[in-house]
């Protein structure tokens, strides 16, 4: 029978590293994502997103379950990418060769070269226009966007009001739209 | 604020699904009857779709493995102790203890100093001040008692300051 997030959250505290394993396992790729998404920078977000883990670790046994254990360690993830986006300096999805094997291969599907071509078009208009967005933005945006996350939780994540996540992510969405113009 | 601006504002909460009851169903029927508000929902809607597109393929699959290997390392490698007593700090001093520890080092002040006001072995002198108020020889001194939280203002005229001053009294007549 397979535990629940809480069950191996005790058995972390009690000490069980394999429940903490279990843990990242079932978290690392998500969270990869959600810091990716704010990071914008591969080798960066691989970094923090270890950190993440790291720490989550270090401070397992001050959790005491007042939220899920998700809603925690995104929020630890959006603290630790913010903190670092702030000294960030790479070049935004650079990626080093020397990282191919942290990544499985991914296929892409061949698609309508006129389309492929529009299709790629908006998606780097679309990510530089992510770049340019503050991080308490994006962080909004990846939260909602990846994750579907209800305003509220996002709010618990952030720290900040439900009013204050859907007041940022109209801002947020709307400096998109207005650098997207063109094309939507 | 037209109707129109109102409802696209709430175009991206109704969206998300935040918006229920009456003010999901405003905003429902609103975009239904008027063009420009169903054009506006309809670039939100592909705003979406192409982010959720290029926040989810520029992600590449992570291997569990080698990201694992990374963590365990950096959780058995020994930390240095500067690192470890900020950890400590930030683990001693977390909100819920310090706001137990404001109320309490306030009290330790305030009890400090009302210990300070104690005199240092033994009994307290109650013997508070003695002013002379006028030129007769006539002094008040005031005595306080802190047990029965009793202040006397005792009136006297000093014995030895009487000789002097009597010849005064004589010669400038009753002080009353």
């Amino acid at each position: 029978m397979e535990l629940s997030d809480w069950q191996l959250v005790e058995k972390s505290q009690a000490g069980d590293a394999d429940a903490f394993q279990e843990l990242v396992s079932r978290y690392h790729q998500k969270v990869f994502m959600v810091i990716l998404g704010l990071m914008r920078n591969r080798e960066d977000a691989l970094e923090v997103a270890q950190e993440t883990f790291f720490r989550a670790f270090r401070k397992i046994k001050s959790f005491q379950g007042g939220s899920s254990f998700y809603t925690w360690i995104y929020r630890i993830a959006v603290n630790n990418s913010i903190d670092a986006q702030r000294k960030q300096k790479r070049n935004p999805l650079d990626f080093h060769e020397s990282m191919d094997g942290l990544f499985e291969a991914r296929n892409e599907v061949a698609k309508d070269p006129f389309a492929d071509v529009q299709d790629r078009e908006l998606r780097e208009n679309m990510s530089k226009a992510i770049n340019e967005l503050t991080p308490e933005h994006k962080a909004v945006i990846v939260l909602r966007t990846i994750e579907g996350m209800s305003y509220k939780d996002i709010g618990e994540i952030l720290g900040c009001s439900e009013g204050t996540v859907m007041s940022r992510l109209h801002y947020a969405r709307k400096k998109l739209q207005d650098k997207l113009s063109a094309f939507l | 604020m037209s109707p129109c601006e109102t409802i696209q504002e709430s175009l991206g909460p109704w969206l998300d699904g935040e918006l229920r009851g009456a003010d999901g169903e405003a905003v429902r029927s609103h975009v239904a009857s008027c063009a420009d508000c169903a054009a506006a929902r309809g670039r939100l809607e592909k705003l979406q779709l192409t982010l959720g597109t290029v926040l989810s393929t520029e992600a590449p699959q992570l291997k569990f493995a080698p990201f694992w290997r990374e963590v365990e390392r950096r959780i058995e490698a020994k930390r240095p102790w500067h690192e470890q007593l900020i950890e400590w700090c930030q683990s001693t001093l977390s909100a819920p203890r310090l706001a137990w520890a404001v109320p309490a080092a306030i009290m330790l002040v305030l009890g400090l100093l009302s210990f300070a006001k104690w005199p240092v072995g033994g009994q307290a002198d109650n013997y508070a001040s003695v002013e002379s108020i006028d030129a007769h020889g006539r002094n008040v001194a005031l005595l306080r008692d802190d047990k029965t939280k009793t202040t006397i203002i005792w009136l006297y005229q000093n014995p030895e300051g009487e000789n002097e001053n009597v010849e005064e009294a004589a010669k400038s007549g009753p002080a009353f």
